[in-house]
């Protein structure tokens, strides 16, 4: 057979499969294929081959050739020359490469091959699979022979135990998390070689060649026999697929690959989960079924073959559980049926001595579960047990051992749900049952690292409850934190929770996601904000909690999902709330200490003063440097009683700064803009404050509108016309339309539609204070114009941000209505924003 | 061509997200920073325990645009980000000599 013909070949395999050929079909056809491709190859070699064996090894050997698997072939020999070797391999691997296969191969005699098993466990293993595809049968059987008394017959506990050692490596490296959001169908915990080192062992220390000769020897239960053969190949199936699709060897199954997967096999979308969650579970549940009859094999056989522990430490520890070789044991399984809680002890007494569960305990009560009925999840003393095992110091083992023999579902009924539920999506990287158990563990790890508020809680319980549950209202078409806090409900009071207890697990699993999404979402320097998360919120201690409990669902997401710059965010936002539900202040702390500070830092300044510091608000404090508030308290006291106005222009270089103090009074903003814009100023920005006395500081950033210097401009006439204006004796109005229509000249048109001005009041934009933003062209009246417009509604400005860019101007005003409340009837802010517009236009 | 790096409070990230894309800018890149200007740092005590917030948690976003785009860009970044308050943050710009496509070795503006 030629590499075309033998390409040709493959490919009308592949338009098999696309036609439906797939599992152990698809497999022992590719086998047949290559075999007879093989066997012609070296019939027609043109060298002499009566001393030679063309061996499959490995997969190969095994007759499961998936479609772009390694085909591993050796070809042994005995007394051949050099040159007749060079000829037969030439003429039985070339094809294989030109069509393009992948070939691992290698030419031994029997020495070598020994010489080499001796020294790679991974080739003593192949050869395990060894296959006679075609030549001199005896040079095999001859080394096959050799084989099994040197590495089978006379080392099957070492063989074992390094088997053992192997697979803990390869779970070690194939257990992280990238795997476990991407299965690898091979090497991950419960794939493919799980599964193979199982039947390796079993055929090395047992003798035993098969899966259905291992149901048939008690070894393991025809159940699990019957269960592997369908986790196998179900496996089977989308490994298939997965080499098809890719186009390569590659037993990773990327998350691209997953939705067209779930597509091929007929998962269909409901309401309640994607199609490919779906496939995802059916995977999972796949290799959990392997890994967990697998790793009962292996348990077992290390009994059998001697390798267990010591058997010292043996001791009693209630009636019907002991320690036995350093493992919790069943020892009365009789017992189980007139005290099932002793299945659920079991998993308390592992919490609490720290040591592993005996194999065949663990089987026992999987095998057990219909014992477990309604009245005994009603039962206190399977409910104390239960708790109990929540709260030992590491319970992600033993938490796992429950789940994975089916204890934890049969106990709490709506967990069965989230059994292997995968989340579509590449920040879930557990599955929801896994990623729960991983809450717990990490709430527990918090306890340690934030014991500072772990142990202020009264009831830690609930806490790590609160962690096993709070997503067990996923996998349905509801709000899963609303239903979830539901299932709490119910659950805790089948636990036997007191009412105030069942009440923060529901409120817990309700608003597990609050803080998080408050903290990433929401401005947490807003007071209003902290003040919400408060109110719902209420006790410290439930704050402390959901603090607690959003770190650990966090952490135990994924590792994308947790940074130690959310976790700043977070902490935040506890601290803030954590204030106020302690102290009922309104300021967050950060905000109180740096007024203190500012204070502190004024006070030295000032000497002895009798200036009451308090009369300064919190947000000009925060505003302005010490030094600056300490030079409008000396201006206050030492200039201020005297005069209408103090102004006080700077030149900053690029532009000027004003300040401008003053008793506050009706127009005073509208007027100072006024008479600015009459003396060519143009405003870049302000910051206008009220002190608690009523005294008015702006700092207004300017700059001339007809290119004056600094020392051109008229500061002196400025003040003048200031104080006319504010003692109502300045004509602002006709002054200004004077200016603006320079003499001679008609106006154009008297109302000229700025199309771009546009008004928006948030009620409650601010804590305090209803906002107002006008956006508008910019023109030398219109600040002016605005503020009058403010001033006929009676609005008092306390804020002020006029930012002004290129032509546009947006100036926001932080406003309250005539009687100091912030503005909410609808109809007076569609009139204040007609005149607004109006004002802008 | 420009490189516009933009510090940001985090929870103005949709916005400015949001009105970057209106405006046909739809490739950013964005990162998890932490620093502190003006709104410097502080310690808290709660119940015993210190705090301490040494630097406070931002938003870098990263574009890199043509030399016409610039003032619409941080127009829009600024009207975005924009809340008033201490700590909204900068906007950085700085030329960039060269881009390049590394699919395709495209250079210049078409690779951006």
């Amino acid at each position: 057979m030629n590499p075309s013909e033998l390409r040709a070949k493959r490919a009308a395999l592949e338009s098999l499969w696309q036609e439906g050929l797939s599992g152990q079909a698809l497999l022992a056809k590719h086998t047949e294929l290559i075999d007879s491709n093989l066997s012609h190859s070296f019939k027609n070699c043109p060298a002499d081959t009566s001393e030679m064996a063309l061996v499959a090894l490995g997969g190969y050997g095994r007759q499961e050739l998936f479609p772009f698997s390694d085909i591993d072939l050796m070809i042994l020999y005995r007394d051949c020359s050099d040159d007749e070797i060079k000829s037969a391999a030439e003429a039985i691997f070339y094809p294989l490469w030109d069509a393009g296969l992948e070939v691992g191969h290698g030419v031994r005699n029997k020495e070598i091959c020994l010489d080499d098993a001796e020294a790679d466990f991974f080739f003593q293993v192949a050869l395990l699979d060894a296959r006679l595809l075609a030549g001199n049968n005896e040079i095999f059987t001859d080394l096959m022979a050799e084989f099994h008394t040197t590495f089978v017959h006379s080392q099957r506990k070492e063989f074992f135990e390094k088997m053992v050692s192997h697979c803990r490596l390869r779970h070690e490296r194939f257990g992280n998390h990238s795997y476990l959001l991407e299965p690898h169908i091979k090497e991950s915990r419960g794939g493919f070689r799980d599964l193979q080192a199982m039947l390796w062992s079993a055929k090395v220390v047992f003798g035993i060649d098969s899966l259905e000769e291992l149901g048939n020897s008690a070894l393991i239960s025809q159940a699990d026999q019957q269960n592997l053969e369908e986790a196998s190949n179900n496996l089977i199936r989308i490994r298939n697929r997965l080499h098809y699709i890719s186009g390569r060897k590659n037993d990773q199954l990327f998350f691209e690959h997953q939705e067209e997967m779930a597509e091929a096999f007929s998962y269909r979308t409901s309401k309640a989960m994607l199609g490919v969650e779906l496939f995802m579970r059916d995977l999972h549940n796949s290799l959990q079924t392997i890994a967990v009859a697998t790793e009962l094999f292996f348990e077992h056989v290390t009994d059998v073959v001697g390798l267990t522990r010591p058997e010292k430490g043996d001791k009693k520890l209630e009636q019907g559980l002991a320690i036995r070789q350093g493992r919790i044991q069943l020892t009365a399984p009789e017992l189980l049926t007139s005290r099932p809680h002793l299945m659920m002890r079991t998993f308390s007494q592992a919490s609490a001595t720290g040591l592993p569960i005996h194999h065949r305990t663990k089987k026992l009560i999987s095998d057990n579960l219909e014992l477990l009925n309604d009245n005994q999840r009603h039962s206190k003393r399977m409910a104390k047990a239960f708790l109990d095992t929540l709260q030992a110091g590491k319970p992600l083992t033993v938490l796992t051992d429950m789940l994975e023999t089916g204890l934890l579902s049969a106990f709490i009924p709506e967990f069965e749900h989230l059994e292997s539920l995968a989340q579509h999506d590449i920040y879930h990287v557990y599955t929801v049952d896994r990623h729960l158990l991983q809450s717990v563990a990490e709430l527990n790890l918090l306890a340690q690292e934030e014991s500072a508020i772990f142990n202020g809680l009264s009831s830690p319980l609930i806490l790590l409850l609160a962690g096993l549950i709070h997503d067990i209202g996923k996998g349905t078409n509801q709000d899963h934190s609303e239903y979830g806090s539901e299932l709490a409900l119910v659950i805790g009071k089948r636990l036997g929770l007191p009412e105030n207890e069942r009440d923060d697990l529901a409120f817990l699993v309700r608003h597990h996601l609050y803080l998080t999404d408050t903290a990433l979402r929401r401005d947490i320097e807003d007071e209003g904000l902290i003040r919400q998360c408060a109110k719902k919120i209420q006790e410290p201690e439930r704050l402390a909690m959901l603090y607690l409990l959003s770190m650990a669902d966090a952490r135990a997401t994924g590792p994308t999902v947790w940074t130690e710059w959310k976790g700043a965010l977070l902490q935040g936002l506890y601290l803030k709330v954590a204030h106020v539900l302690e102290h009922k202040e309104m300021a967050p702390p950060d905000q109180k200490q740096a007024g203190h500070w500012m204070r502190d830092q004024i006070a030295q300044m000032m000497g002895g003063s009798t200036f009451d510091l308090a009369t300064l608000p919190d947000d000009y404090l925060l505003n302005l440097p010490a030094a600056e508030v300490a030079n409008h308290i000396r201006l206050r006291q030492e200039a201020l009683p005297e005069r209408t106005t103090i102004l006080e222009p700077c030149d900053m270089d690029d532009h000027w700064q004003l300040l401008l103090m003053a008793q506050d009074r009706p127009g005073l903003l509208s007027r100072f803009c006024g008479v600015l814009a009459l003396h060519n100023i143009k405003v870049l920005g302000a910051r206008i404050f009220t002190w608690n006395d009523g005294t008015v500081v702006d700092v207004v950033d300017v700059t001339s509108a007809v290119g004056n210097q600094f020392d051109d401009q008229e500061w002196q006439r400025l003040q003048a016309d200031l104080d006319l204006a504010l003692n109502f004796q300045l004509g602002i109005r006709h002054r200004l339309s004077k200016k603006i229509q320079p003499p001679g000249r008609k106006p154009k048109l008297r109302t000229i539609k700025h199309p771009h001005s546009r008004v928006t009041i948030e009620p409650d934009g601010s804590d305090n204070y209803t906002i107002v933003e006008v956006f508008s062209e910019d023109r030398p009246v219109l600040l002016y114009n605005i503020t009058c417009a403010l001033l006929d509604f009676g609005l008092s400005v306390y804020r002020a941000q006029i930012g002004s860019q290129a032509d546009q101007v947006v100036d926001v005003f932080y406003v309250l209505d005539h009687q100091g409340n912030k503005i909410h009837d609808p109809q007076f802010i569609e009139e204040i924003r007609q005149g607004l517009i109006f004002a802008a236009s | 061509m420009k490189k516009i790096e933009a510090i940001i409070k985090p929870f103005k990230l949709d916005d400015v997200k949001d009105a970057l894309n209106n405006i046909g800018i739809k490739g950013m890149t964005i990162t998890e920073v932490k620093g502190y200007g003006r709104q410097k740092g502080h310690k808290e005590v709660y119940r015993g325990a210190e705090y301490f917030v040494d630097f406070i948690p931002k938003i870098k976003i990263g574009i890199i645009i043509s030399a016409e785009q610039v003032e619409e860009v941080v127009d829009t970044i600024s009207k975005a980000a924009h809340t008033g308050k201490i700590g909204d943050g900068k906007i950085f710009i700085m030329p960039v000599d060269e881009v390049i496509r590394v699919r395709t070795g495209e250079r210049g503006p078409e690779a951006i």
